[in-house]
């Protein structure tokens, strides 16, 4: 339980060591040097009367209530904008003050409406409050005057409205949109009296370059920016602090409720991810938790060609626990297996690999990770000694260089995009490495120094290019490589090889060997550079070389072990680093320790109190083989439409037809549960207790907001299933799967609820020697003792343009959707994207007679979809580009079955295909004809 | 053949917009080439006598005015090229008491020199300041500028020595030297006058006080009304890079400056030197809160010396004849001379460069000659816009800052503006909640919404409606906007609506609007 | 099968076989289920595919393994 109305210290901190001794009203207090004399009065306890402060944002000085007296200064200055002084007097309440606060509010009063009893934030509006502060009593100028009371509301955005007659100008919506998110999609036109607020150039928000975040929302101190939800339901009277279940960001969020309804999430100032910051999926996009779509009740069925039908959960479970046995029994302890989800809590995880492990007695385990971020875990754990990124997301504001490679952060990871963007603004560095121009290249008051637009596929002939120039040009940081590195000489012979220059690979590459020359000097250059990556560096054929390319670049250079430097995961779904740190690998036991390890296997046998066999299990693609050779034929998936999301749709559907048992556990009836034998409906984030872990490594707790809607929290169906199939395995609650992830796992022995509960959250590794956690990882030696250089040959990808398919199809993500939609589709986010589109570079359609918006077909060797076209130059001539947040659209369909040569995750940004105009348009709109509907087929 | 007559017609725009320009051409076609050269100078200040035409005779330069087109051919066969009598005859410039009782520093040229004549610049002791300054560090150049006693020009009075002080110990790099020639005080143009007669004082004055603070850029802030001055100040620049005034190495030396012009857009409130800065970095001209100083943390958040355009043209002057000889001039804390701007319903309206100490009356009568209109002078508004109305009564008053900050009034940038007794002083003080509710930026409650709410006040009080309820509420109100507001728009506005409400309480006290008669003014104590 | 298994042996071309056939054979056996290295090891003894030289000198490493 968080406080609906967190403190509000006015002005920002300046972190420092020094401080000050300054009285206000008499009383003494040391403060940090450098902050205001509002934020210094708060800290005593003295709150001074303020509308355009927030401690979010820099002071600005405007609305003029906050007026104090200094002893011996002139006037009465701001207390928002004036810092402290050693010795400096200030009165915060003198009768002078008290008029001329009352005078100012007067003067706001006069041009504000009097409706605070129907108005939506009647007990949240900070104007009502000052009013009662001040003591206002009268409005001498009435309310007849020139005044807004008519201006429109703005009722554009599906989330959020703008009632413009409430505004009082203090900009600290435009101030949010600036400072915080970077957009700057709000100002203010006019001038005088005459000034507003406008979104763009005078559009509406929908229409502008408004991106939905909210912080403008978050940032109005009156009804002016309001949620739809509060408008509708009312002020929420309890609030939850929790963890967003949107992306690896990991943002923390005070649900805030009525009841049991949430009325709307508010990101939470203390969020150690997030520090009050959001973004259109986390800030608005939960209502797919009370979808009418939800499944509520377990389901059956015996064939999947029959009808489901609603069961208990006493029969569910032991349907799948007998079945289970009955397939082990038939084929073989190896013949069933599970697939963990990274939307799921660590909790969660963790009992579903202790099911497979313990009460399948397999290693047949594995996660979704499989086709997002398995190259980080082997490629960081070859080169570094662990699967995870090195930072936290704070460290950014000390990198000098910021290198993002195959990483579209602004829409993938858009709160910590804000973040970069604020440390590019005050002078920061970038260098973008990605076949697209993805809109940080580009954006306002910023621009990249280098955009490296490598042909889709070479990531690692561009890495080694760059790791030649640091070598061949004298800037290794050879003092770091000798104390901290292994396997150096033979590594720097390797890649001083002409082969590696830049001119030599420019023709495979297509980036120009002078650029990547100036991007290679600026990175090694910095005092800090920081490597920021996403999954344009691993869903490749070479991704695991890639990840340890960077690796090495980042130890030739010594940018590792400190702030600002580091090679950092932006991962894609909430608790991808947790699902991997909690053994969901089949080679791996929790804490990334391998299975052939006796000692480990050990530790496990005795809490678990069974065998743990020494082999690695399957991967999702060898379950897949497997099934279709016939010797897998059970699976449970916990939360992940593997026939959506992954590769080859086709084999995939092939494999689950093939299976006597598919088990899925959902919020949604997804491409999946179509070919599943038993339904187990899912909880939501707002239900869910336990952990997630976000890309930096932190752990967050999950509090649930309401009880299972279902009834049975996911845990305890995973214990019972166990148990039914005869392995005791109970918890009385979450923090007991906690206690046992810290008993067995020493990165974690630290950890449990009640620190969390105490300290917010925690970076892993926290044990003994790091009791708070791990901000910066490899601080004063590897976690494998020395960092290793590995030789990272450059392999071209067999997956190729060819006569028959001559165009790369890249994919990657948009802000206001989430990975395969099951959720955002679910939500008013479709207001922004509607469907998947294809984007071609204007030659490619002119080649093809394609005009912007016809519907086109898209076909690679293993299938054929359909979607719209979207001409534009974002993409070089020759690669195309979709999204695959539309089951509709099918993108993957047509990707192919190469994967990464050392995880088997799937080459997703590769493919060779040819677009074609799918039939004649009749017209370029997209919903003029219902026969232009995208739709996807599959090929034999 | 002998050798030409030199003609001097200003091509400064108070001239032009009197007829130099026809002038000047019919002076060209009625005469040849080989007889007369003609400089287009800047103005001499004496606007009633414009367009002035000056003839350089071996006695001296004789001045004829004010010259209409049509007085040219007449003037002409008068002998005018030599010199001779005409009605319209002044006699020799330097001897027209106007101008001789007056002491041109900053204005030593303007009127003078041919403007984009670098020749003549350097003929009339131009760039010898620079020289001098390079000569000293700049640790030295800062002290001869504090010793001067130069204040701002622009109407804040800060001590510009203090200001390059606080910017040369900045070690933040780069620095800027940005010039606000944003002057939009009504009854104001002296800036315009200096860049348009001797743009290049205006260039030395900046590398002066680049070498002085350690800055590499400058930039001049113009408002968009002065294309004249912009294009002047612009080709003036050309020249001053091609002679190697401008850009690396200047004159030679370490140091380097490059200057660019920036054109504002008719925002008043631009004049403020943060909204000008805000403005200069391509954002809207709102203004910041202080601190930070722009001393500190100006343009683009780099230290920056912000000077009005009187300011450093000043500057030159005090380098070349020593911190000390300026500082003779002036009264108090108030040192150097104010090029006062005499405008509104003046007989000789103008530029007078005068040391600080004389008197308002002085100005108004002794060079002003009254009213225009001949009646007798009622009021006059110092300092702008935002400046008080001051009576008759005041004419005692000596022009120095402190002086004027204790009548509950300010000197400005130096410019009056005149009123006769026709004038309405409650008018007037609406005019100033107008003219801030006109011009405001809209950032700081007060101003936004306090210059809307005085208008209103202001026009029921001029109607009778609860008159005495609403004085004390427009009271309250100027003081919430004086002691509230975040810069010196809305915190001066109510000096021109307080001292109206305070020397002419009458005006406010009318029954209804128009039907007051007045009672008759005082004639002016002085008259020259 | 053969493709996951060539792809690895690419990965190591660039060094000595001998360091090669090691390397892909540790990768194998620390990532492969063992009914894959099975199959693997049965497509080694019968040639009819195109398995990559040193996917075949890892299979004789792994079989070594085995068999200590």
């Amino acid at each position: 339980m968080t406080l609906l109305k967190e403190p509000d210290l006015g002005t920002p901190d300046r972190p420092g060591e020094a401080t000050v001794e300054v009285d206000i009203d008499g009383q003494q207090v040391f403060v940090p040097e450098g902050i205001s004399v509002m934020r210094a009065a708060a800290l005593a306890g003295i709150e001074i009367p303020k509308l355009c402060a927030t401690d979010s944002m820099e002071a600005f000085g405007s609305c003029r209530l906050c007026l104090v007296e200094v002893d011996g200064g002139r006037g009465a200055p701001a207390s928002c904008t004036t810092p402290v002084a050693v010795g400096m007097k200030v009165k915060t309440q003198t009768e002078k003050l008290a008029k001329l606060r009352r005078g100012v509010m007067e003067l706001y009063i006069s041009d504000h409406p009097l409706d605070c009893l129907t108005c939506p934030a009647n007990g949240d509006c900070e104007l009502q409050d000052m009013s009662g502060v001040v003591g206002l009593r009268d409005v001498r100028y009435g309310y007849a005057g020139e005044n807004h009371l008519d201006a429109p509301t703005d009722h554009s955005n599906p989330y959020f409205d703008f009632d413009a007659s409430k505004c009082i100008v203090c900009s600290r919506c435009v101030r949010a949109c600036s400072e915080i998110q970077g957009t700057f999609a709000l100002t203010i036109d006019g001038r005088g009296f005459d000034s507003k607020v406008a979104a763009s150039a005078g559009e509406s928000f929908m229409d502008s370059e408004c991106v939905s975040c909210g912080a403008c929302v978050q940032a109005c101190p009156t009804s002016t920016l309001q949620e739809r939800s509060v408008i509708d339901l009312g002020m929420p009277t309890r609030s939850v602090l929790t963890t967003c279940a949107y992306c690896g960001v990991g943002c923390s969020f005070k649900a805030e409720l009525r009841g049991d309804e949430v009325v709307r999430m508010v990101p939470y100032k203390d969020g150690g991810a997030n520090e009050g910051h959001s973004c259109v999926k986390g800030r608005f996009a939960f209502g797919y938790a009370s979808h009418p779509d939800r499944v509520m009740k377990p389901m059956m069925r015996d064939s999947i060609t029959d009808p489901w039908r609603e069961v208990e959960w006493d029969d569910a479970i032991g349907f799948v626990a007998s079945r289970m046995l009955e397939i082990q029994d038939k084929y073989g302890l190896g013949s069933i297996g599970g697939i963990t989800s990274s939307r799921c809590t660590n909790e969660e995880v963790y009992v579903v690999q202790k099911m497979v492990r313990a009460a399948f007695g397999n290693n047949n385990v594995d996660t979704c990770a499989r086709v997002c971020h398995s190259p980080t875990g082997y490629g960081l754990k070859q080169t570094f000694g662990t699967s995870a990124g090195t930072q936290d997301f704070k460290s950014v504001d000390q990198s000098d260089v910021m290198v993002v490679i195959g990483a579209n952060p602004t829409d993938g990871h858009p709160v910590f995009a804000s973040r970069m963007k604020r440390r590019l603004r005050q002078g920061a560095q970038l260098i973008v490495v990605d076949p697209r121009r993805i809109d940080m290249v580009r954006m306002p008051h910023l621009e990249a120094a280098h955009h490296l637009q490598l042909a889709p596929g070479t990531n690692v002939a561009v890495i080694n290019a760059m790791a030649h120039v640091v070598v061949t040009e004298g800037l290794v940081d050879r003092d770091f490589v000798a104390e901290r590195c292994e396997g150096f000489e033979a590594w720097e012979s390797f890649i001083a090889r002409p082969e590696h220059s830049p001119e030599a690979v420019e023709e495979i590459t297509r980036v120009p060997a002078e650029e990547l020359r100036a991007a290679a000097r600026m990175y090694a250059g910095a005092q800090n550079a920081a490597i920021y990556y996403g999954l344009g560096v691993t869903e490749h054929s070479q991704g695991s070389t890639m990840v340890m390319g960077m690796a090495n670049l980042a130890m030739a250079t010594g940018s590792i072990g400190r702030e600002g430097v580091g090679v950092n995961p932006l991962r894609g779904q909430n608790n991808v680093q947790g699902s991997c740190d909690m053994g969901s690998f089949p080679h791996e036991l929790p804490g990334y320790r391998h299975v052939s390890d006796d000692a480990v296997r050990e530790v496990f046998e005795q809490v678990w109190g069974r065998p743990i066999l020494e082999e690695p299990g399957l991967r999702i693609p060898n379950m897949f083989d497997a099934a279709l050779d016939g010797s897998f034929r059970a699976v449970f998936i916990q939360g992940e439409d593997i026939a959506q999301s992954d590769p080859n749709t086709r084999h995939v559907q092939a494999a689950l037809s093939a299976m006597d048992l598919v088990v899925v556990q959902d919020l949604f009836l997804n491409e999946t549960a179509k070919l599943a034998h038993v339904f187990l409906p899912g909880t939501s984030f707002l239900e869910k207790d336990g952990t997630f872990t976000n890309a930096e490594r932190r752990i967050n707790r999950v509090r649930p907001v309401m009880r299972p809607k279902t009834g049975k929290h996911e845990w305890q169906i995973i214990c019972e299933i166990a148990q039914a199939m005869g392995y005791k395995m109970h918890y009385d609650n979450t923090s007991q799967i906690m206690d046992e992830v810290a008993a067995t796992t020493p990165t974690f022995a630290g950890v449990s609820f009640e620190l969390l509960d105490r300290v917010g959250s925690v970076q892993w590794p926290c044990n003994d020697k790091a009791p708070v956690g791990t901000p910066i990882m490899h601080v004063d030696g590897f976690v494998r003792g020395k960092g290793s250089f590995v030789q990272t040959a450059y392999v071209p990808t067999e997956e190729r343009s060819t006569r028959r398919f001559p165009l790369i199809l890249t994919t990657g993500r948009i802000l206001s959707q989430y990975n395969v939609g099951s959720q955002t589709r679910r939500t008013a986010n479709v207001a922004w994207h509607p469907e998947d589109v294809l984007e071609i570079h204007p030659h490619d359609a002119e080649d093809r007679g394609i005009r912007d918006g016809d519907l086109v077909s898209l076909a690679s060797r293993v299938g054929e979809t359909t979607l719209h076209a979207k001409i534009m130059d974002r993409m070089p001539v020759g690669v195309v580009y979709t999204t695959f947040h539309h089951p509709v659209t099918g993108a993957n369909v047509v990707t192919t079955e190469h994967s990464d040569w050392a995880t088997n995750c799937p080459e997703y940004k590769v493919t060779a295909v040819q677009v074609k105009l799918h039939q004649p348009a009749v017209s370029t709109s997209h919903s003029a004809d219902a026969a232009h509907e995208p739709s996807s087929v599959l090929i034999d | 053949m002998s050798a030409p007559v030199t003609v001097y017609v200003p091509r400064d725009s108070a001239a032009r917009s009197v007829g130099a320009d026809e002038v000047a051409a019919r002076l060209l076609e009625a005469t040849s080439r080989d007889h007369v050269r003609l400089v287009r100078n800047g103005s001499r200040g004496m606007l009633w006598l414009e367009p002035l035409v000056e003839i350089a005779t071996s006695e001296g330069r004789v001045a004829y005015g004010s010259v209409s087109v049509d007085d040219v051919d007449d003037l002409l066969a008068a002998g005018m090229l030599a010199g001779a009598e005409h009605p319209k005859r002044l006699g020799l410039t330097d001897g027209i008491e106007w101008l001789s009782r007056q002491s041109r520093v900053t204005f030593a040229r303007v009127g003078v020199v041919d403007p984009l004549s670098a020749d003549d610049y350097l003929a009339h002791g131009g760039m010898t300041g620079l020289r001098r300054a390079l000569e000293l560090t700049p640790a030295e150049v800062v002290a001869e500028v504090t010793e001067s006693g130069l204040r701002g020009r622009g109407g804040a009075g800060f001590p510009a020595g203090v200001k390059w002080q606080t910017v040369l110990q900045t070690e933040q790099t780069p620095k800027y030297i940005c010039c606000n020639a944003d002057e939009g005080d009504s009854g104001t143009f002296a800036d315009r006058m200096l860049m348009e007669g001797d743009p290049y004082t205006l260039v030395e004055g900046m590398l002066v006080a680049a070498h002085a603070v350690g800055a590499t850029e400058g930039y001049v802030y113009i408002r968009s009304e002065y294309p004249d001055a912009a294009s002047i100040l612009s080709s003036a620049i050309e020249i001053a890079y091609a002679r190697g005034w401008l850009g690396q190495n200047v004159l030679g030396s370490e140091l380097s400056l490059d200057l660019f012009i920036r054109i504002g857009a008719g925002a008043y409130i631009c004049g403020e030197e943060t909204s000008m800065l805000e403005s200069l970095e391509g954002k809207r001209g709102e203004i910041r809160a202080k601190p930070p100083i722009p001393a500190l943390a100006g343009l683009f958040g780099q230290p920056t010396v912000v000077n009005n355009v009187i300011t450093l043209a000043a500057v030159p002057g005090i380098l070349s004849d020593g911190g000390s000889a300026y500082h003779a001039y002036g009264m108090e804390r108030s040192r150097g001379t104010q090029v006062f701007q005499l405008a509104g319903n003046i007989a000789h309206g103008g530029i007078v460069e005068t040391a600080f100490g004389i008197t308002l009356g002085e100005l108004v009568i002794g060079y002003g000659g009254g009213t225009i209109s001949g009646r007798p002078v009622r009021a006059v508004q110092v300092g702008g816009p935002l400046g008080a109305y001051l009576p008759t009564s005041s004419f005692d008053l000596p022009m120095d800052y402190e002086a004027f900050t204790a009548a509950g009034a300010m000197i400005g940038h130096g410019g009056l503006v005149v009123f006769d007794d026709s004038v309405d002083m409650a008018q007037q003080a609406r005019f100033a909640m107008e003219f801030c509710a006109e011009e405001s930026c809209g950032k700081c409650t007060p101003c936004r919404i306090g210059s809307v709410r005085g208008v209103e006040v202001i026009d029921r009080i001029i109607a009778g409606e609860d008159r005495e309820a609403n004085l004390v509420l427009l009271d309250d109100l100027c003081e919430v906007m004086t002691e509230g507001s975040l810069c010196a728009m809305g915190g001066l506005t109510p000096m021109p609506v307080q001292s109206a409400l305070r020397h002419f309480p009458d005006d406010f006290a009318k029954d209804s609007p128009g039907t007051r008669t007045r009672p008759a003014q005082l004639a002016p104590e002085a008259t020259s | 099968m053969v493709r996951l298994a060539n792809d690895i042996a690419a990965q190591f071309r660039h060094l000595p076989p001998d360091e090669a056939a090691a390397d892909v054979a540790d990768h194998i056996r620390r990532f492969w289920d063992p009914r894959m290295r099975a199959e693997l090891l049965a497509l080694a003894d019968h040639r009819q595919v195109d398995l990559d030289a040193g996917v075949l000198a890892a299979a004789e490493l792994l079989r070594e393994g085995v068999a200590r």
